[in-house]
Order: structure tokens, then C-alpha cells, then sequence
């Protein structure tokens, strides 16, 4: 199983139920070290503030369930929003 | 609870707060007093924050009073986008999507906002329906954390209940239910996304919300048996909205005190007052045995 893959899956779904166009929704799992992996989200521009939320809830809320997905594999998971 | 008092930096985040408080999602179904405009300091310095009352609303009441209160609220909103930064400042790690967020905020047409307060008395969501929704969602989370559990999902009066079992979804927990606490923002945002509505919604992952409210509500009548015997207030430790809410429910259940709460999220935490009974030679004694019992550093919780 490649490193982040839970992150990398659960990232993915999350972001892609909220967001209003799935289909231009890109996660992409980078390793930052040995126990380390950045999740780096990309979505329709329109979409951003969906993801992120009013006071950044929705943003907070994924980062907590990344992590929870990067407890399963032992890692540290951070997530990027990127437009 | 009648009612909670909420301050916040503007009008529209007290608002929200104390919707949030009262487990109110439907604009329509408060009744808001604004009891303080906020104002900006000069130069980020001074100023006051806003001060509202919100009030659970009776079904079915007119509009009329709401509208002009509404209108009051939103252009107090706009006033206090812009001081809005200051705070950002402070909660450094989400400046970043804070700001876009407000950006966002403001960018996004106005209609948008005015229609969900309006449109509710005509099309009554279908709660079934919106459960189902959560379902689906959770069993997708499961899935996609590789979990096994079952989810079950069901409607009790105006909340979704949703229910996560299973040995391995204790995961889904976290230290503190802290991913529990943003399964439940997320599983809202879905709901407000792919129904256009919002509901209450109660979800429990591996018992934990369960043994949680029973433990507080334990904890809460204790303090509420103490704050009957000593009178004044207690002041309670910073605790989540539906923490909060557990305590409030508990000190609702029982005679001779009432709850509120104060402070801002994620500090915000829940007051315990007992009531004074007014009788008529013993009303100027009342007053000071308030202001006595409200200094909240004699009389912190531990």
C-alpha cells in the first residue's frame, strides 16, 4: 500500500461531497518525510469556499479527518488548499 | 433555556454563535435582539464587540418585526468584515482560508442569504430524506477509511440522529471526540450541500457522544446542586457547542437556576446562575447577591 493511501482516499471523498463539481477535484498525497504526508487538494475556484468554510470549519474539519485517516498508517498528515 | 446572550466581533458571528447554542439551524426560527451594535476602535484599539439575544422562535409567527432586525444585522456584518482581519490575526493557523473565506462571503450574491430565512414555512424539508443523505455520506467515510462498522440513521422529532458502530470506528473518535466533533461538521455541510437545508443532527460514532452526555449531564448536577446551595454563579470550563448544550438541557431539567453562556468559540463556555427569588422586602438584598455571586474568578469551575 503506498504511503498516505488512506489520506489520499478519504481526502478525496470528503472533499469531493461537498464540493458542487467533483469532477475537477484533485488530491495529491506528497511525502514530506518518513512518517509525514501532505494531502494538497485542488478543486474548481468556485468550489474553494465550500471546502474551506465559513472561519475555515469546513477546512479545520477535513484536516482533523486527514489526520484521523493518517492515524490508520501511523503518519502525520497535513492538508493544502490550493486554488 | 429561554434564550442565550451572545457577544461576539460582529453581529452576524453572535448570531451564528447563538443559533449554534441553541441548536437552532433556521434563521426563521429565532427571534434575534440586538442588545449591542459593535464598534470598530481606533486603530484596533478599543471598541466593543456586539451583544445579541437569541430566542427560540414559537412556530408559525409573523415576519413582519423579524425583517427590519434582519436588515439591522446584515449591515452591521459588512461593518465588521473588515475589523473581522484582527481576529484572523490571532487564529494564525486558519488566517489563511479565513481570509478567503471572508472574501468569498463577500463576493457571493446577496440573494443567497435572504432566500433561506424566507422560504422555509412553504417547502418543509423532508427529514427522512435527509437522514438518508447522512447515511450514505458516513457509509462512504467508513468505506473510504477502510473501516468496518454500521451506520444507522434515524429521524427523532426535528433531529437526525446517526449512529456509528462497530469496534473499529472507534478511530473515528479521537482524542476528545475531535474527529467525531468534525465527522459531524462535515456530515452538516454535505447535508447543506446536496439538500439545500439544514437540520439538527446527532451523531454518535462507537457510544462515545453517549457515555459523553451522560457523564456531563452527571457532572452538571452536581455543580447545579452546588450552585442552589451557595447561590450566585459558576462559571464552567470552555466546552463545544453540543456540550454546552448537555449542560444546558440539565440545568433546563431542574427548578430554581438557569444557564447561559459567554465567551467567544472556541473558549466559550457555559455560566450556571441560580434564580433569586424576588419577594418584595428582600429585592434591593437580590441585586447584590447577583453582582457577589458573578466574580468568575472566586467562582471558577475546576
Amino acid at each position: 500500500m503506498p504511503k498516505g493511501e488512506i489520506v489520499d482516499r478519504v481526502v478525496r471523498y470528503v472533499v469531493s461531497e461537498i464540493v458542487a463539481d467533483p469532477g475537477a477535484v484533485e488530491v495529491t498525497v506528497v511525502e514530506q518525510g518518513p512518517s509525514e504526508v501532505v494531502a494538497e487538494v485542488h478543486t474548481a475556484k468556485s468550489d474553494m469556499g465550500r471546502v474551506i468554510g465559513r472561519r475555515g470549519r469546513v477546512a479545520r474539519a477535513i484536516r482533523v479527518v486527514a489526520q484521523a485517516a493518517a492515524d490508520e498508517e501511523g503518519l502525520t498528515a497535513g492538508v493544502e488548499f490550493i486554488d | 433555556m429561554e434564550w442565550v446572550e451572545v457577544r461576539a466581533k460582529t453581529v452576524e458571528l453572535a448570531v451564528e454563535a447563538g443559533m449554534q447554542e441553541l441548536g437552532i439551524e433556521d434563521r426563521e426560527r429565532v427571534e434575534i435582539e440586538i442588545l449591542q451594535e459593535p464598534e470598530r476602535g481606533f486603530l484596533g484599539i478599543g471598541g466593543k464587540e456586539a451583544v445579541v439575544r437569541v430566542k427560540p422562535r414559537p412556530a408559525k409567527k409573523r415576519r413582519r418585526r423579524k425583517r427590519s432586525k434582519e436588515r439591522r444585522g446584515q449591515g452591521a456584518k459588512g461593518k465588521a468584515n473588515s475589523g473581522g482581519s484582527r481576529e484572523q490575526r490571532r487564529e494564525d493557523d486558519q488566517a489563511r482560508e479565513g481570509r478567503r473565506d471572508e472574501k468569498k462571503q463577500a463576493e457571493r450574491p446577496r440573494e443567497e442569504r435572504k432566500v433561506e430565512p424566507t422560504t422555509t414555512a412553504a417547502q418543509e424539508p423532508d427529514l427522512e430524506a435527509m437522514a438518508k443523505v447522512v447515511g450514505e455520506f458516513l457509509e462512504g467515510l467508513l468505506a473510504a477509511f477502510g473501516l468496518e462498522g454500521e451506520v444507522e440513521v434515524g429521524v427523532e422529532e426535528d433531529t437526525i440522529v446517526a449512529d456509528i458502530r462497530g469496534e473499529q470506528t472507534q478511530a473515528l473518535v479521537g482524542p476528545r471526540g475531535t474527529v467525531r466533533e468534525a465527522i459531524h461538521e462535515l456530515a452538516k455541510t454535505v447535508l447543506q450541500r446536496k439538500t439545500q437545508h439544514s437540520a439538527r443532527l446527532r451523531l454518535d460514532i462507537a457510544g462515545y457522544a453517549e457515555r459523553r452526555r451522560q457523564a456531563l449531564t452527571i457532572y452538571a448536577n452536581q455543580l447545579i446542586d452546588q450552585v442552589l446551595e451557595d447561590g450566585g454563579e459558576l462559571m464552567l470550563e470552555p466546552m463545544s457547542a453540543s456540550d454546552r448544550k448537555v449542560i444546558h438541557d440539565a440545568v433546563a431539567a431542574r427548578e430554581g437556576v438557569r444557564s447561559y453562556s459567554e465567551g467567544e468559540a472556541p473558549r466559550r463556555y457555559v455560566v450556571i446562575s441560580k434564580i433569586e427569588q424576588p419577594t418584595e422586602e428582600a429585592a434591593p438584598e437580590d441585586s447584590a447577591a447577583v453582582e457577589e455571586g458573578s466574580d468568575p474568578d472566586t467562582e471558577a469551575a475546576p
